[in-house]
């Protein structure tokens, strides 16, 4: 619409003046997310060089008969899964509580952001002591409190380890949560609640039908990030289990392929599915719930 | 215009600063442990004395993480980028056969015999490792093996002879925890990385088992292979071991031994120094031993240690060759093994007086030293050791049966040997 206002001379100089900015996005964005491709589609192991050759779409095909990875990917759904409605519920009941007027409420939103700025490989260290089975405090207390007859290795257990990771993820990553809800609260006006209260609406239906809806942009924004974060998750789990106990998720898988195995091609392979995975879940909040929820008219 | 060609002519300027084209001297940067490893002190040392006798040379220290998985996994990222440095790299003895064939380290033949230098004097065992389709791509530098560290002081206050089978372990252990309320009997590193790989190879040899022939054919899935995983999984299930064993590497073994939790530990030479420290609550209280084995068999050792191989894209390999022969000269390693406590490569150090008197427990060492083994011998060899520690680790944790963990392997080593799966 700008076309009829601007001289030729003008829309060049606009033209020139994005260029930096696209040759940087492709290079470095779109060249490496090519090159992965280009790799994914070739049997090549960095301590072959000389057996490298295309094997097209063999790599995908190899993929979803490898154990190992349907493994990955079952885990990694049940990760994202649960951890982030875990996060979801925490972080919403904590906007809530941060929302009300208390003594001490700056202190405590202060406080609350600790977690998330403790770098996760710390906080995680942290994690695997609290789990240890001989000098963890988990333990100690629950035997001091008579509810474990003896110490129990939370992180070698198969199907506990899972669920003591999403307990140390969701303890780190709630308050990221909670802040960005609390942000969506406090631009509700508070006059709505005035007049739903006028109109003799009780809490929970306050809640249910003011608070709620004001707050979707918020929660799908929140949920959004979570997501793709849990779906890549990597440094919680390699700091406690290294993907042991059946714990291993897709990045973890990824990392092993590609640098531990050298395994390049394979490498890649699942590299472009984990974008693909990641792709699709943005694809269906925005288009699913942005259109429901009138994000996007 | 005139601005951007000063920018340009800085920048360069700047570059052949980096790479030294411009400076007369030679840097050479070498690789080593993590500061806080013993190595690290001595090479530092080591290093100040090469360059006051080479002042055309100057060495920079390359500090890796403690990690061997993760310096695999640096030069990994570094040498598929053919970076030139470091221009000496410390590699694990399992990584020599890989780094052949990809071509990331040069071998060392022609060096070797252009300066005539004669390598009888190093271990066998070591030597091997080092050695891929005829050719020596490192020299060993320091040396390891697995071995069985036990409560002398509650062995003779029970009458018990140190075990040798590992029927004889799981009695003496579960015999001592009742009597002295000592929770945990037997720890060993159980998590799946690479040092479970190693334990269970120990297992495996020790009852007459094998992962690969001569012939390089995989024999992994036989009764003897079987039957040594059931008695790992039998120590948990008994009590002989804590279940949370499937999360311990070397340090968190050491942590519940030197605590005087436990009656036995397999664990690396290194261990001893630590045990023995004055602040040590099981200090001059341990005796070490090989490691147990089946009924008529014959204890194994798994072998490990640390060479130093020449980068492939290095700009001064004749130099690194030469910093790589002083600090593996007979005088250095015995800094190296009275120092950091690290067992020297060459066998006439283990004829030493000031060497025996700095690690007493080496005179037993040596033998074990001789007979220990390789670990599988191939260039794909992350691939099966991470199979091993995988399937062993499930079957451990109860997952699946020992038998079912055992068929896994050898049908997925299978695979990796025969070139399958990548």
């Amino acid at each position: 619409m700008f076309r009829g206002t601007l001289t030729a001379s003008q829309r060049r100089l606009a033209f020139g003046l994005v260029l930096p900015a696209l040759f940087v996005i492709l290079f470095i964005n779109i060249y490496p997310l090519f090159q992965s491709f280009i790799l994914s589609l070739q049997e090549y192991n960095a301590k072959f060089p000389a057996q490298r050759h295309y094997v097209w779409f063999g790599n995908y095909l190899k993929l979803f008969r490898d154990p190992e990875y349907l493994a990955a990917l079952r885990t990694t759904f049940f990760f994202t899964f649960v951890s982030v409605a875990l996060e979801l519920f925490l972080g919403l009941g904590a906007a809530l509580i941060m929302n009300r007027p208390f003594f001490g409420r700056g202190l405590v939103r202060a406080a609350v952001l600790i977690p998330w700025a403790i770098p996760t490989v710390i906080s995680a260290r942290m994690w695997e002591w609290m789990y240890n089975d001989q000098f963890g405090v988990i333990n100690d207390i629950l035997m001091h409190l008579h509810l474990i007859p003896e110490p129990i290795p939370w992180l070698g257990r198969p199907g506990v380890a899972l669920w003591a990771i999403i307990i140390a993820d969701v303890w780190k990553t709630m308050p990221f949560m909670a802040l960005l809800l609390l942000a969506g609260l406090q631009v509700i006006p508070e006059e709505l609640y005035e007049a739903a209260v006028i109109d003799g609406a009780g809490t929970f239906k306050r809640f249910w039908y003011v608070t709620l809806p004001l707050l979707r942009p918020a929660i799908l924004v929140s949920l959004i990030f979570r997501t793709i974060d849990a779906f890549r998750v990597f440094d919680v789990v390699f700091v406690l289990t290294g993907g042991a106990s059946g714990t291993k998720t897709l990045v973890v898988l990824n990392r092993e392929v590609f640098f531990s195995f050298l395994n390049y091609g394979y490498g890649s392979a699942i590299s472009v599915t984990i974008f693909a995975f990641i792709f699709l879940i943005s694809l269906a909040y925005i288009k699913g719930f942005g259109r429901k929820w009138r994000l996007i008219e | 215009m005139r601005k951007v060609g000063l920018i340009l002519v800085a920048l360069l300027f700047g570059l052949f600063g980096i790479y030294g084209i411009s400076a007369e001297k030679i840097t050479l940067i070498v690789a080593s442990g993590s500061k806080t490893s013993p190595s690290y002190a001595v090479l530092a040392k080591q290093a100040e004395r090469y360059m006051q006798m080479h002042p055309n040379i100057e060495i920079k220290i390359q500090e890796m993480p403690w990690s061997s998985t993760l310096q695999h996994d640096m030069y990994a990222t570094w040498l598929s980028g053919q970076l030139p440095y470091p221009d000496i790299l410390r590699l694990d003895i399992i990584w020599p056969p890989e780094f052949a064939s990809a071509g990331w380290v040069i071998p060392l033949d022609e060096y070797i015999e252009a300066a005539g230098i004669d390598l009888s004097d190093f271990l066998p065992g070591p030597i091997n490792g080092v050695t891929w389709q005829g050719k020596i791509y490192a020299i060993p530098y320091f040396t390891d093996a697995g071995l069985l560290y036990y409560r002398k002081d509650l062995l003779e206050k029970y009458g018990f002879e140190p075990p040798e089978t590992f029927q004889d372990l799981k009695e003496q252990a579960l015999y001592i925890m009742e009597k002295e309320g000592i929770p945990n009997g037997f720890v060993w590193q159980g998590d799946a990385y690479e040092g479970l790989t190693c334990d269970f190879l120990e297992f495996l040899w020790g009852n007459g088992g094998d992962v690969l022939d001569a012939q390089g054919n995989v024999v992994i899935d036989s009764p003897e292979a079987v039957e040594a995983l059931e008695i790992m999984v039998d120590y948990i299930k008994s009590g002989v071991s804590p279940e949370g064993v499937t999360t311990y590497k070397e340090e968190d073994a050491r942590n519940v031994f030197q605590r005087g939790d436990a009656i036995f530990m397999r664990n690396w030479p290194y261990a001893w120094k630590k045990l023995n420290a004055p602040d040590s609550p099981v200090a001059g209280k341990v005796g070490v031993k090989p490691m147990v084995h089946g009924p008529g068999k014959k204890s194994a050792a798994t072998l490990g240690g640390w060479n130093l191989a020449i980068n492939a894209y290095s700009r001064h390999p004749k130099e690194a060759f030469d910093f790589i022969m002083y600090l593996t000269s007979p005088e250095n390693m015995k800094e190296l093994a009275i120092e950091a406590g690290l067992s020297p490569t060459r066998a006439s150090l283990y004829k030493n007086p000031q060497v025996l008197a700095a690690n007493p427990f080496w005179k037993y060492f040596y033998d074990v030293l001789l007979g220990a083994r390789p670990r599988p011998v191939h260039p794909r060899y992350p691939e099966i050791s991470n199979v091993i520690f995988t399937e062993v680790h499930r079957a451990l944790t109860g997952e699946i049966t020992p038998a079912q963990a055992i068929k896994n392997m050898a049908d997925r080593i299978r695979q990796i040997v025969g070139g399958g799966g990548g």
